[in-house]
């Protein structure tokens, strides 16, 4: 036993608490762990990662950043997730770009304007480049978008409301026509990234090249890892870095010993257990960021006539019995903010419309007032759908108990069933645990995709969980169509103001993107969409 | 061996150091090692709706993430602020439910499909031994996995997913026992009788190599509490909140690297202990009826 | 000897067959569905009926049960939902992970378990080796998976001798492969322990001894010699059971093996890839199994292939 002390004494300064944990491991491993002593003997002690080396002067150096997800390729016609944007960016551009203000920036064009009603006219800068020096041309703009709405199901041809029509101007001239306006086009555009039209398949691609600051010196779609080395024929700033590796870890445990040990140097997307874990570690930092991506507790809008779920004044009474802040302060580390209105306060077109307050003798009464009793709800959420969703669903339970009301838990596991139950078409439930994304930095986008419901696409169960009210549907639609900035957001706000009052939500949260890092990596920016740019990074060391 | 047995030059510290005496006394230290190991957590856990211990499923948020020796909570709480001294106990009833059933069905089928593949022989024997053949090479967890997702995670299912996946222990024994039974004469003697084929093997075979047979179904309950608690690992545990030790575990781990070691170490501890019981009580107790056997036989 | 290993390969054959089948429908029949996996989030049915008519998945399960036999006489194994590349070719990606990390963990296995069960079977009943068979039993009751975690917070986080996870050196192998050692020496150690108790006390060995063999070779050439047969098939069947995926030390370890590819599939109902995972796995399992059949004429000349299950 006092061999294992030493060398738990010699270990890198653990915390008080992982030092005992290990003692005590140690006592119950007993046998085994003498034979793993041996047989690590034998294997003789490693220095830590293999990432920690490369250049030291001013550029150059290795990154090593680890995602949560595999990132299956470096396109995104299928499919986008936060932070790949940040690896599928840095070898291919689009016309424009999602800023740190959530506003379209242009990249590859020099110009995106709103010439008429439905027409926007673009023009490419004059010095773009391939990594192979060869002109990025309108044809290759034309060529991808076509390619877009190829694919079946496609992700980014998704958000889009019509597919624009493509007409040539000249060389570096296009425009892109739609039937009804589409007032967001260029920020709907930055998810089109562009790759020379002869290279460009209406499927996922898994070579080839792009215009941005790193070239694919290897790739494992496989097992999800990447090697990206700096594009010396760039055509804006290079890269400040040689060479980022990327590779995926699901497990989040993993991610995070990974990046103690020197593996990882960036992980993003963190949860809030290890962002608060991470923060004692003296070689690890922390980057944060208020995000877009709102998670809610939406009631099911699908209920019999009749049911106490029908009745707003019922669905306000129970959003009081959720004590917030204390989920937020022991299970999500004070790292999401609760919202302050029916979409994240972070997106442009936000309208601040009311807070939730816990007061749970004010959802007692509330609930007696309107003569409901002994009420049983269900509910259902996607495993792992959000950070800690099992812990805050079983807290729930304690919290609408208190009020009377019993909650039975479905966990639907992972495989694609939530998506059944959502659609009404597996059971009945009640109220649901759901995440819902934004890539485009826009209000309308989240407003359209989950109030905007019709009867006609409530029949063919297209609706966000049966929200079907037409005075907000007819506003919604309005808004969309309305060249008008300050128009257009008067209207977006008086169709927030309409939702809030309908109580869609028990509650709702934004988490904080938080992103760890370790200190030799600097001169990263992490942005509200949850990506950075790549080669603005730099290493030292 | 009672001293008038013993010759004059053997004395009984002799005797005491011979090879039986000492395996004898061996099994006895294992049964002993076994049931006090088994018992620290069983009997916690049959008496944890009587003790009085802060409810398992509701928690205080305020008393988040205690670690061990907190006031009021001796094993800590997790992140809920839930007890998990009363989490684990009231966890192990479930997981211990599920772990006896699964046996207690498993060892039914595998007796019974063992002892008719031995004594019928023939085709009965063919699809007996073709079915444990197949099972040995299936990638059985993965089919676990996909019989919980299809029928939905729940205490019947696990456990009938548990005792499918142990029948062919105790069936294989059972069928090579059955088959050196029934070469017996006393098989043929009540074959003679004109008794029914299933009383000879239910009143007559079976009893013979219960014993035997009941050993390893036994052992199987420390393979039962093992399988539960890795299904539960991946994904495929009783429904929340009520809490099972798998469960208890798989939602510790991603909080396990992050401080929180004991939502993990001390539900392991609990298995661990419980299986070492288990196993070595069901080890000792299999010395003990080889030797009844080898006497008596 | 050829009609036996004619009538050994159709078992596989059609073992293989009987696994793919229940397989097939088992993912078919349990809840889930690829089309949402694979369509944008929040999808409009049409979005799905689009992704399940490009799986072929809006066919009656009958109809897809024999297409999938069709393509598979060709020897066409399916396209992964998921990679959206031949499924054969993703499983081979990864099949050589697990094999290394077999290989290496029947290796370890038998080089510790080997001499430690001839130690505990030659000083059987003895104080040392009650010891020895108490810490054997308390390595097999263990959940593997926490093994791994131990071992993960000891070595790779706090001392970070050893990388955590994937597959970066030649070392990141040591902490999957103890976590499956721990197990397996349990096991196939005691198995030993047993097989050399009755071959040491066997009338044979008293006649040799008699004849004055060295102990050394009573050991190793009469006694293990004789109990080789048990031993090597654990070892085999041991083998082959990982080639299936030594799922949960693949997913602690987040190990590139076929079990955690097959784990990861499954959350992703990515079907094509499961059920080629599946073959291949249980064909290369019953392979080996097969081979460890073909070796005992060659370990023990006894044994005629064929004739040892009459008896």
């Amino acid at each position: 036993m006092s061999d294992i002390e030493k060398l738990v004494d010699t270990a890198e300064s653990g915390t008080g608490v992982s030092r005992r944990a290990i003692l005590q491991f140690f006592g119950i491993v007993g046998a085994s762990t003498a034979l793993g002593s041996a047989v690590t003997a034998c294997a003789g002690p490693q220095s830590s990662g293999t990432t920690s080396g490369g250049g030291g002067s001013g550029t150059g150096g290795k990154l090593s950043i680890v995602l949560n997800r595999n990132l299956v390729s470096l396109d995104n016609k299928l499919n986008q997730y936060d932070a790949a944007v940040t690896v599928q960016r840095a070898v291919r551009e689009a016309l424009t770009r999602i800023g740190s203000d959530l506003k379209p920036q242009l990249v590859l064009a020099e110009k995106f304007e709103l010439t008429s009603p439905t027409v926007w006219t673009v023009k490419l800068r004059g010095d773009i480049q391939y990594s192979d020096k060869s002109p990025v041309t309108v044809e290759d703009v034309e060529t991808a978008l076509k390619l877009y709405f190829q694919v079946k199901a496609g992700y980014v041809a998704s958000q889009f409301p019509e597919q624009p029509t493509f007409a040539k101007v000249d060389d570096k001239t296009f425009t892109l026509t739609t039937k009804k306006p589409v007032v967001t086009l260029d920020s709907l555009m930055s998810n089109i990234l562009i790759t020379p039209a002869n290279a460009n398949k209406a499927e996922e691609l898994r070579e080839g090249i792009g215009s941005g600051p790193f070239t694919v010196a290897s790739a494992d779609s496989g097992t999800g890892t990447y090697r990206l080395v700096r594009n010396d024929n760039y055509w804006g700033e290079k890269a400040l870095l040689d060479e980022v590796n990327v590779s995926y870890q699901e497990e989040e445990g993993a991610r995070v010993i990974a990046i103690t040990s020197g593996q990882a140097d960036v992980i993003d997307t963190i949860t809030p257990e290890s962002a608060t874990a991470l923060k004692k570690k003296n070689d690890i930092e922390l980057v944060q960021e208020p995000g877009t991506r709102l998670i809610h507790l939406f009631y099911n809008f699908r209920k019999p006539a009749g049911h106490p779920l029908t009745n707003p004044k019922v669905r306000e009474a129970l959003s009081y019995a959720v004590d917030h802040e204390s989920l937020i302060s022991s299970l999500m580390n004070g790292l999401v903010s609760s919202a302050e209105g029916v979409v994240p306060k972070t997106l442009s077109g936000f309208a601040k419309t009311g807070g939730y307050t816990f007061d749970p003798a004010k959802a007692k009464s509330m609930l007696a007032a309107e003569g409901v009793s002994n009420l049983k709800l269900t509910f259902i959420w996607e495993e792992a759908e959000f950070a800690g969703a099992a812990r805050v669903m079983e807290a729930l339970v304690g919290m609408l108990g208190d009020v009377g009301v019993k909650v039975t838990l479905k966990e639907i596991p992972k495989g694609g069933d939530i998506n059944t139950w959502r659609r009404g078409e597996a059971g009945d439930w009640d109220v649901l645990g759901n995440g819902y994304g934004n890539q485009t930095g826009l209000a309308i986008t989240n407003l359209q995709g989950q109030y905007a419901g019709t009867a006609a696409k409530e029949k063919t169960r297209d609706t966000y969980h049966g929200f079907v009210f037409p005075d907000v549907t007819t506003l919604l639609d309005q808004a969309s169509s309305e060249p008008d900035a300050g128009k257009r957001d008067a209207l977006l706000k008086q169709a927030q103001d309409k939702i809030w009052a309908l109580w869609p939500a028990m509650w709702a949260w934004t988490p904080d993107n938080v992103l760890a890092k370790r200190k030799r990596v600097t001169t990263l920016e992490l942005s509200p969409t949850n990506s950075y740019e790549l080669s603005k990074v730099k290493v030292s060391g | 061996m009672t001293d008038a047995a013993v010759p004059s030059n053997v004395g009984r510290r002799l005797l005491r150091r011979s090879a039986a005496a000492r395996k004898a006394r061996y099994s006895t230290i294992k049964i002993w090692l076994g049931a006090i190991c088994a018992g620290i957590v069983i009997i916690p856990v049959a008496l944890a709706r009587v003790l009085p211990l802060p409810d398992p499923v509701h928690g205080v948020l305020k008393e988040t993430s205690l670690p061990p020796f907190s006031p009021g909570h001796l094993l800590g709480t997790d992140p809920n602020g839930r007890d998990l001294l009363s989490r684990i106990l009231h966890g192990g009833q479930t997981s211990l439910l599920i772990g006896l059933l699964a046996i207690a069905l498993s060892g039914v089928l595998g007796i019974a499909a063992g002892a008719a593949a031995g004594y019928f022989g023939g085709w009965v024997d063919t699809i007996v031994s073709r079915l444990l053949e197949a099972q040995l090479s299936l990638p059985l967890l993965l089919m676990l996995l996909l019989v919980v997702a299809l029928f939905g995670p729940s205490v019947p299912v696990i456990t009938l997913v548990i005792a499918i996946a142990q029948w062919p222990e105790p069936a294989r024994l059972t069928r090579a026992l059955v088959l050196v039974e029934r070469e017996k004469p006393y098989v043929a003697a009540a074959q003679v009788l004109g008794l029914g084929r299933i009383k000879i093997i239910v009143r007559h075979i079976i009893p013979n190599i219960l014993s035997q047979s009941l050993v390893v179904v036994f052992l199987l309950l420390a393979q039962a509490v093992l399988l539960e608690s890795a299904l539960s690992f991946l994904g495929a545990g009783v429904q929340r909140p009520y809490p099972t030790w798998g469960g208890i575990i798989s939602d510790g781990r991603e909080l396990f690297v992050t401080g929180a070691w004991w939502l993990v170490t001390i539900p392991g501890i609990a298995i661990a202990l419980l299986v070492l019981g288990v196993n070595l009580l069901g080890d000792g107790l299999r010395d003990r009826v080889r030797r009844a056997k080898a006497v008596t036989g | 000897m050829p009609r036996y290993f004619l009538r050994r390969l159709g078992q596989t054959v059609l073992t293989a067959w009987f696994t793919v089948t229940i397989v097939f429908l088992l993912l078919r029949l349990a809840p889930g569905d690829p089309a949402a996996n694979y369509a944008p989030p929040n999808p409009t049915s049409e979005q799905l009926a689009a992704v399940r008519q490009e799986f072929g998945l809006d066919q009656p399960i009958l109809s897809q049960y024999l297409t999938y036999l069709g393509n598979l006489l060709q020897g066409d194994i399916g396209t992964s939902f998921q990679f959206r590349q031949p499924a054969l070719q993703v499983v081979m990606d990864r099949l050589p992970y697990t094999i290394t990390l077999a290989v290496a963990a029947i290796a370890v296995t038998a080089a510790v378990a080997i001499p430690l069960g001839v130690w505990m079977a030659r000083r059987g009943n003895t104080a040392p080796e009650l010891g020895a068979n108490i810490a054997t039993i308390a390595g097999q009751s263990m959940p593997d998976f926490w093994i791994g975690f131990v071992l993960l917070i000891v070595f790779a986080v706090n001392l970070q001798w050893l990388p955590s996870s994937g597959f970066n050196s030649m070392t990141a192998i040591v902490l999957p492969c103890l976590t499956i050692v721990v197990l397996q020496v349990a096991l196939i150690s005691r198995l030993v322990r047993r097989e050399m108790g009755v071959n040491l006390a066997a009338p044979y060995l008293t006649i040799a001894r008699s004849r004055g063999v060295s102990e050394r070779r009573l050991t190793w050439g009469y006694a293990f010699a004789n109990s080789s047969i048990p031993v090597v098939t654990a070892l085999g069947t041991r083998f082959a059971a990982m080639l299936n995926g030594v799922v949960i030390v693949e997913v602690v370890f987040k190990w590139p093996g076929v079990g955690e590819l097959v784990v990861d599939a499954l959350s992703r109902r990515d079907f094509p890839l499961i059920q080629a995972t599946v073959l291949v796995t249980v064909v290369l399992a019953l392979l080996v199994q097969l081979l460890v059949d073909l070796l005992y004429p060659l370990i023990d000349p006894r044994v005629r292939l064929g004739q040892e299950a009459r008896r």
